[in-house]
């Protein structure tokens, strides 16, 4: 007997506890968005996005990626210069990915 | 020494079973003294893998563990409903698994009769595309999944909530104070002498001990000719600085065991294994073949595993009760308690076995036999008495963030560990300095935690609030966390410098197994942040 899909009720069940899904590519790219070592040297090279300095980011609001939604009013605002940010990371660390991520996340 | 103080129930172990035993018994108005050697939570509780859960593998030989297990769970959520968290687990089924999905499902509908008494969802049943989707990282020989919902907590926090509680209703408790014996009267053990934090020697007389020792149980038994017979398990964890799935995952181990990838808050914990111990309780080592078992079971299911950095592995014995002939992972997890009097050693109570899940309720029937044999009449309250915190509705965390000038994730992580106590915790000039950034930790918090809640040590503050848990692993927050713990318990400038070495030192234990899995740049970077120290 053919099964009906429950997907559909897994997410919206799970919803709000904040298990929220990686996108496939994100996923494929993730170890590397979370190597941080929290050096410091991007908070050096760039400032803040919103009021979230940059080593913050990628070491405690990467660490999350489920629940960030209650923490959206941090990453409202500007962005530095990630590109640069990105450039001083001696692990090499996307940071323009790992903010849009974030964001993306945030924004629920 | 001192006069000895006297007490109806001195409670030996501060586990979260002592710890919950110690809560039970001051909430029936008796007085209660309890007693840890090490740091709350420093044992066996603190090495678990952060979960109240059902244990739906002892479906198959141990159907009442199970049962009541859940039933405890549903407890437990219920009084600490702040500090709890749905833990989401998906269950990929590969060719050739010993289960196969129907199997598997079939499981989960039984376990589905149980989820109502922990107020959790039943089961989903998923194709292999649907496991895929919603958990890209899954293998792509997937045949299906289920979905199978538990609850984590912090057992640290969990259980210093229920020594906090034990202290506002009149306990005494004092943790780094390690009984050595116990006093006696012909066979009758009235009391224990107890050497305290400071080295100093005390005794107090108690009408009932209470043996909540975990693994260590026999040995508090033999102080007084008692026997306490536990077959001690060891099992280890892998420590991943972040979330690195969507949902928690289950797989089977090369010997056809049942391993879980749990995802937490900010971090995962892969485990768990489960072998006879016979070594040294207090010194228990993580084998490099360890963390390889687990790793080649994950890979299976999430091949892309050791892609990650693991920051550091976790260490246990499980004070399973004696069972011979029966493999590690086919032992029960039921406890008993145990009254000494048939030995001779009257006023001598040992709770042994059990699991986390079912602390509640082992506390609550150690606690019967105590006032049974106090002749106190009192009822159980701590099914439905909330722990600290957990009275009253949150508020939502980027108002409590913005009134006290942190970050609404600095907020959250506050509400979870504090829950409504976390606005009190924050009224302090320092908080919105940061400590520990990858928690984050607020050097408000961690001076509230040495102020009144029995930080001793940097390794006391990673249990209390996560000191040096994230990436970092304490390089970029250990010095400054010394100077902000020293400042309140009055430490010097080398006291500090100690301190920080004797942290970093343990931590190095924790951490050797797995720097090889790319662990090594965080390494060299933590080695330049504190160089000179450990010269």
């Amino acid at each position: 007997m053919r099964q009906r899909s429950q997907i559909t009720t897994l997410l919206e069940l799970y919803r709000p506890d904040g298990i929220s899904a990686l996108q496939p590519d994100e996923r494929e790219r993730h170890p590397k968005l979370i190597g941080c070592i929290n050096c410091g040297l991007c908070a050096l090279a760039a400032g803040r996005m919103g009021s979230v300095r940059l080593p913050d980011l990628a070491a405690s609001y990467m660490r999350l990626y489920a629940r960030l939604g209650e923490a959206s009013s941090d990453v409202e605002g500007d962005s530095p210069d990630l590109e640069r940010a990105a450039a001083a990371c001696p692990v090499g660390v996307p940071l323009p990915e790992v903010a849009a991520i974030v964001r993306r996340l945030a924004a629920g | 020494m001192s006069a000895p103080s006297a007490h109806d129930v001195c409670v030996i172990g501060g586990g979260v079973t002592g710890a919950g035993i110690a809560r039970d018994l001051s909430l029936r108005g008796l007085s209660v003294l309890l007693l840890e050697k090490g740091d709350w939570g420093g044992g066996t509780t603190g090495s678990s893998s952060w979960m109240i859960h059902g244990g739906p593998r002892y479906l198959e030989f141990d159907w009442d563990t199970t049962r009541l297990s859940c039933e405890d769970a549903g407890h437990i959520v219920t009084i600490a409903r702040h500090m709890v968290y749905r833990v989401v687990f998906i269950i990929p089924v590969l060719p050739h698994d010993k289960n196969n999905i129907e199997r598997m499902e079939t499981a989960m509908e039984v376990y589905d009769r149980f989820q109502p008494l922990k107020k959790a969802h039943p089961h989903v049943r998923l194709t292999p595309e649907e496991a895929r989707q919603v958990e890209p990282g899954l293998a792509s020989d997937i045949i299906g999944a289920v979905t199978m919902e538990e609850w984590g907590v912090d057992p640290h926090r969990l259980v210093f909530a229920n020594v906090q509680d034990a202290i506002a209703n009149g306990a005494r408790a004092l943790n780094h104070t390690r009984v050595v014996d116990l006093l006696r009267d012909g066979g009758k053990v009235i009391g224990v002498r107890y050497r305290g934090s400071d080295g100093s020697m005390s005794e107090a007389r108690a009408k009932v001990v209470v043996n909540a020792t975990g693994p260590w149980a026999p040995e508090i038994g033999r102080m007084a000719g008692a026997e306490v017979q536990l077959r001690p398990a060891k099992g280890i964890h892998i420590v991943y600085p972040h979330r690195i799935s969507n949902f928690s995952i289950s797989c089977e181990s090369i010997d056809g065991r049942d391993l879980l990838m749990v995802s937490h808050a900010g971090f995962t914990l892969l485990g768990t294994t489960d072998d006879d111990f016979y070594g040294d309780l207090d010194s228990v080592d993580v084998f490099q073949d360890e963390v390889d078992y687990l790793l080649q079971a994950f890979e299976r299911v999430f091949p892309a595993i050791r892609d990650y950095r693991p920051v550091r592995t976790t260490t246990g014995v499980r004070p399973t009760l004696f069972k011979w002939r029966r493999y590690e992972d086919q032992l029960s997890r039921k406890y008993e308690v145990i009254d000494h009097i048939k030995e001779g050693a009257d006023g001598l109570v040992t709770i042994a076995g059990g699991k986390l899940s079912m602390y509640r309720l082992m506390a609550e029937e150690t606690s019967d036999a105590v006032c049974t044999k106090l002749g106190h009449q009192a009822p159980c309250v701590t099914a439905t008495r909330p722990l600290p915190g957990n009275e009253a509705e949150l508020e939502p965390a980027a108002e409590l963030a913005r009134r006290n000038g942190v970050s609404a994730l600095a907020a959250m992580r506050l509400q979870s560990r504090h829950g409504t106590n976390a606005d009190a915790v924050l009224k302090d000039v320092r908080a919105g300095r940061m400590v520990c950034r990858c928690e984050p930790i607020t050097e408000a918090e961690l001076a509230h935690a040495s102020r009144h809640e029995q930080v001793r040590s940097l390794a006391d503050a990673f249990r209390r609030v996560g000191l040096a848990a994230g990436p970092c692993a304490g390089a970029a927050c250990v010095m400054r966390a010394a100077e902000v713990i020293g400042n309140e318990l009055g430490w010097s400038a080398s006291i500090r410098c100690d301190a920080v070495r004797e942290f970093v030192r343990g931590a190095w234990l924790g951490r050797v197994p797995v720097l090889g899995h790319s662990g090594w740049a965080q390494e060299e970077l933590a080695q330049g942040a504190l160089r000179g120290l450990l010269n």
